[in-house]
């Protein structure tokens, strides 16, 4: 279902695409009389700032990640995509297929276990480069985000200040503002700035969210995608060289649930041995009672008997219906005799 | 001393862990070389060279960024408690990025417009969305289906409430035309009694004044049934004894005020009192059959 929609939207996208540009291209500035006039094409205007970005990914990405990448490459128009690259090569094969894209930015995302995303943001040909974990992925598609923007159009940057006080975060400021600004004039760009990337650090880690300008009194609707940037490493080339900066803060995902497991496992433990130690109690200690010897003083053993062996049956009892009877008789008996007497 | 640091680190010979532990270093029991954490790496040198040879000298125009804390709300509490928004707290973390971009925007807009950058998409401006239309008519069917099934469950909450409160207000309705019903048929035998010649009754009107108009005739008739007599009436209505006029209720039970302590305990001067004086006057001694008669037929 999810591949159908793919297509779908590709196919419709690309012909759309289609005919966006060329409207892009031919838009007619409108008469004087109207308050916001069209603005003139964008290819009137010269394109300096050549910045591209490739945006691909490791193969064992799922669904979500794939879809991101997809909502990425929708709103930056300054970006390419490529086929997932196999996780056998070596990451700085990379630079070479950037090279080879004519590109000088690139996003890569890497997914491990099929459960970590990993996201490289790299200055291709000398660096610097950073690598990430990516954390709680909402995608363009999801219907709680109602916000829409054009597609193409320039995105104003915001970050928190807390981005120039410190030399690490004011590294990763400039390689954001850099991979994510589509450059003025860009002939797949829309000359409209409508909508905000929001960069925040809460928790330290990098919030990143996209809201879309309705008023001009400021007032914004998400249109996602949205996702939480965990810093691991900076490094000063592009995928590879020394490490310029190594966040203590983070702690990779094998850990996390590695410390999860330990602490299961170390309740269950205990909840054992507390169980052990009531079952020691409840038995008690024996006491050991010494033997007496003045206890067994008078005790005299019978005499013993000799084994007699049957070996005939004994005589069966007469079977008396009434036992009461034979008294009867006998107390008769004495009166005859009582009367005979007196 | 060290016991089983001899086993341990090779690198430090007994004769320096004793020259430790002379001094002070090493305490008694069994001391275990820790490894040093490797320490994070945090270049800062480096970090800003890298930074300095990675900037862009680009104008403003081609990057828009905005560095600014959120828009500092007046209403909420936040703003003074602390700077930190606690990251556990969902809608708090929201409302800080929200107002961090409407901080942005706000600066930023009046920039690009001074430079001539448009912001506001015309209405006639028709150029593919990053969201298809398909999606968006997906999104607000939702926001619709959301919306009504709110206003259904308002709907159904007014509605009981409303159900309650018209029987209730059914029910009052009953009984005031019960005790409407009432009081005319006591205003009508009242009449029929002869106490009353007035035809106020019909009148629809319940006027209680009593002091006002007694006319001659009426001089006595406050005087006609005894107190006792017109309470009863009042309460049980006429006619005479009706079933379970003696029976207490629950005001009557809980009705203490006839309560006299004295007589109770027996120590009043009632009794003494009567017998010395001689039983002048006896307290609400009922008047004889003659002498009520009279009473009665001069009220008439």
């Amino acid at each position: 279902m999810a591949a159908k929609r793919k297509r779908g939207a590709l196919a419709a996208g690309k012909a759309k695409r289609a005919r966006s540009i060329p409207s892009a291209g031919e838009a007619v500035p409108e008469g004087g009389p109207r308050e916001h006039s069209i603005p003139p094409p964008v290819s009137q205007g010269k394109w300096k700032n050549k910045e591209r970005v490739l945006i691909f990914s490791s193969r064992g990405i799922n669904f979500r990640t794939r879809h991101l990448m997809q909502d990425l490459r929708t709103l930056m128009p300054h970006s390419k995509g490529d086929t997932k690259m196999d996780r056998k090569d070596q990451l700085f094969v990379i630079n070479e297929v950037c090279e080879m894209k004519n590109c000088n930015k690139c996003i890569f995302f890497e997914a491990k276990k099929k459960q970590d995303l990993y996201m490289w943001l790299s200055n291709t040909p000398q660096g610097p480069s950073a690598k990430f974990l990516v954390q709680n992925v909402h995608t363009l598609a999801e219907l709680k985000m109602t916000g829409n923007c054009l597609r193409g159009s320039r995105p104003l940057l915001s970050f928190d200040p807390i981005f120039d006080r410190v030399p690490h975060y004011a590294l990763l400021k400039e390689l954001f503002i850099q991979i994510f600004s589509t450059p003025q004039y860009h002939p797949k760009s829309q000359p409209f700035v409508d909508h905000v990337f929001t960069f925040s650090i809460t928790d330290e880690r990098i919030w990143f969210r996209n809201y879309q300008i309705i008023e001009e009194d400021a007032s914004l609707v998400e249109i996602g995608p949205r996702f939480v940037l965990n810093l691991i490493k900076i490094f000063q080339g592009s995928f590879g060289g020394p490490t310029l900066y190594e966040n203590p803060h983070y702690q990779s995902p094998n850990m996390h649930r590695r410390l999860i497991r330990l602490s299961v496992a170390a309740k269950f433990r205990e909840k054992q041995q507390v169980k052990e130690v009531q079952k020691i109690k409840k038995k008690g200690t024996k006491v050991l009672v010494e033997e007496d010897p003045t206890e067994v003083v008078f005790e005299t053993p019978a005499e013993e008997k000799p084994v007699e062996i049957q070996l005939v049956k004994p005589e069966s009892k007469p079977i008396v219906k009434d036992k009461k009877k034979l008294r009867k008789i006998q107390r008769k008996k004495q009166k005859k005799l009582f009367r005979t007497e007196g | 001393s060290d016991s089983g640091s001899d086993s341990e680190d090779s690198s430090l010979s007994d004769s320096e862990l004793q020259e430790a532990f002379a001094r002070g270093a090493l305490k008694p029991g069994l001391n275990v070389v820790l490894e040093e954490r490797p320490k994070r790496r945090n270049d800062t040198d480096g970090l800003k060279q890298c930074l300095a040879e990675f900037r862009q000298q680009l104008t403003w125009v081609e990057r828009l960024d905005v560095t600014l804390g959120p828009v500092t709300d007046p209403v909420s509490q936040s703003a003074s408690t602390s700077d930190a928004v606690d990251p556990e707290n969902d809608f708090q973390r929201e409302m800080s990025f929200y107002r961090q971009a409407q901080a942005a925007v706000l600066e930023a807009l009046p920039r690009l417009r001074k430079l001539h950058v448009p912001t506001r998409r015309p209405d006639d401006y028709f150029a593919e969305m990053a969201k298809s239309d398909q999606q968006m008519q997906k999104i607000r069917q939702k926001l619709k289906s959301k919306q009504e099934a709110m206003e259904r469950s308002e709907k159904a909450k007014q509605l009981r409430a409303m159900r309650k409160y018209g029987k209730k207000v059914q029910v009052e309705i009953l009984q005031k035309r019960q005790k409407e019903k009432k009081n005319m048929l006591n205003a009508v035998k009242k009449y029929q009694k002869g106490l009353s010649d007035k035809l106020d009754f019909l009148d629809e009107e319940q006027t209680s004044s009593q002091g006002n108009k007694k006319g001659n005739a009426s001089q006595r008739t406050k005087k006609g049934p005894n107190a006792k007599r017109r309470y009863k009436n009042q309460k049980f209505g006429f006619g005479g004894k009706k079933k379970g006029s003696k029976w207490n209720t629950k005001e009557s039970f809980n009705d203490v005020s006839s309560f006299q302590s004295k007589v109770a305990h027996n120590k009043g001067p009632g009794k003494g009192g009567r017998g010395g004086k001689g039983g002048k006057k006896a307290l609400n001694k009922r008047p004889g059959k003659r002498a009520r008669q009279k009473m009665k037929n001069r009220a008439r």
